[in-house]
């Protein structure tokens, strides 16, 4: 492998950090603080600064909870990228759903894409009192508070897998 | 009975807490992005709900927490209503809550809580 060919790759396409494996916490959180202290040197805009960092740490997590709660042996195919083209940033995540899922997500993501600003922070406040079910990990608000950082509607996709699973890309630009 | 004081240390991804059943401080500060918010807020809650059932001691909460990721800011917003329910049951509870001057996203965080309650609630700017 050629690193010097990969690194050039790598800094074309404006990618400032990337990570694929499995997710732990301190992952996360080492990530979030390398994220963090590069921003704040290269950046002179707080509020971007805590929106990316924002999308990042939820983007991660939710990654990393799904993994868990779905007892995913396979959870090292999730990978998180954060980018930079022109003046805007990108943060992508990606990770392997159950086929069972994938419909219901994207529902949910359609949903919230169609949201303009005074919507999306409706439906922040109605998650913010909404009571927190048995089998949930988060708070049902990442998705919400992602969009709400956006700057174009959150893109997605699925890639279908042989063994008819998906693995599902989220693009969002800050 | 008599209730002790609440100290954590902050790490990377928890802020300090200070409960201090004396003053009727309750200090928060730092960020918060754990792996189980719901885990480490957990204690915090219970002390906090034992604390607003006895006593007359007038309540401030100090908070300067800059940035919390959402199953964070969900256990925040049962933090506020536990304060909420003590300043209607008539105990005296204020919120002063501090954030960076420079740091929009913070401030707009602290007034979406806010207009969740109707308690004494300030929002205080940091200089750099």
């Amino acid at each position: 492998m050629n690193l010097f060919a990969l690194k050039e790759q790598l800094r074309e396409a404006g990618i400032l950090i990337s990570f694929t494996g499995s997710f732990s916490h301190s992952i996360i959180e080492e990530l979030g603080t390398a994220v963090k202290k590069y921003l704040e040197s290269a950046e002179t805009h707080k509020s971007a600064i805590m929106d990316v960092f924002s999308v990042y740490i939820e983007a991660a997590q939710n990654v990393r909870n799904y993994a868990e709660r779905r007892g995913q042996s396979d959870a090292d195919a999730s990978i998180v990228v954060i980018a930079k083209r022109d003046s805007h940033y990108r943060i992508y995540a990606g990770n392997v759903v159950e086929a069972a899922d994938t419909e219901a997500l994207g529902r949910r993501l359609d949903a919230v894409a169609a949201m303009d600003k005074s919507a999306l922070k409706a439906a922040y406040k109605d998650q913010l009192r909404r009571e927190r079910g048995p089998d949930e990990s988060g708070a049902g608000l990442g998705l919400i508070e992602i969009a709400r950082r956006a700057t174009r509607p959150l893109e997605y996709s699925f890639t279908p897998l042989a063994d008819g699973r998906a693995y599902f890309s989220l693009c969002v630009e800050i | 009975m008599s209730i002790d004081k609440l100290h954590l240390a902050a790490t990377a991804s928890t802020p300090t807490v200070d409960f201090d059943p004396d003053t009727g401080v309750l200090q928060l500060a730092g960020e918060s992005y754990p792996e189980n918010a719901f885990d480490f807020f957990r204690p915090l809650l219970a002390w906090v709900a034992a604390y607003l059932e006895h006593g007359t001691t007038p309540v401030v909460a100090e908070l300067a927490l800059s940035y919390l990721n959402t199953s964070s800011i969900k256990s925040v917003m049962d933090l506020l209503d536990l304060l909420e329910a003590a300043h209607r049951a008539g105990r005296t509870v204020t919120v002063r809550w501090s954030y960076p001057e420079d740091n929009d996203r913070a401030l707009e965080m602290v007034e979406e809580f806010k207009e969740e309650v109707t308690l004494p609630f300030f929002i205080v700017p940091v200089a750099l």
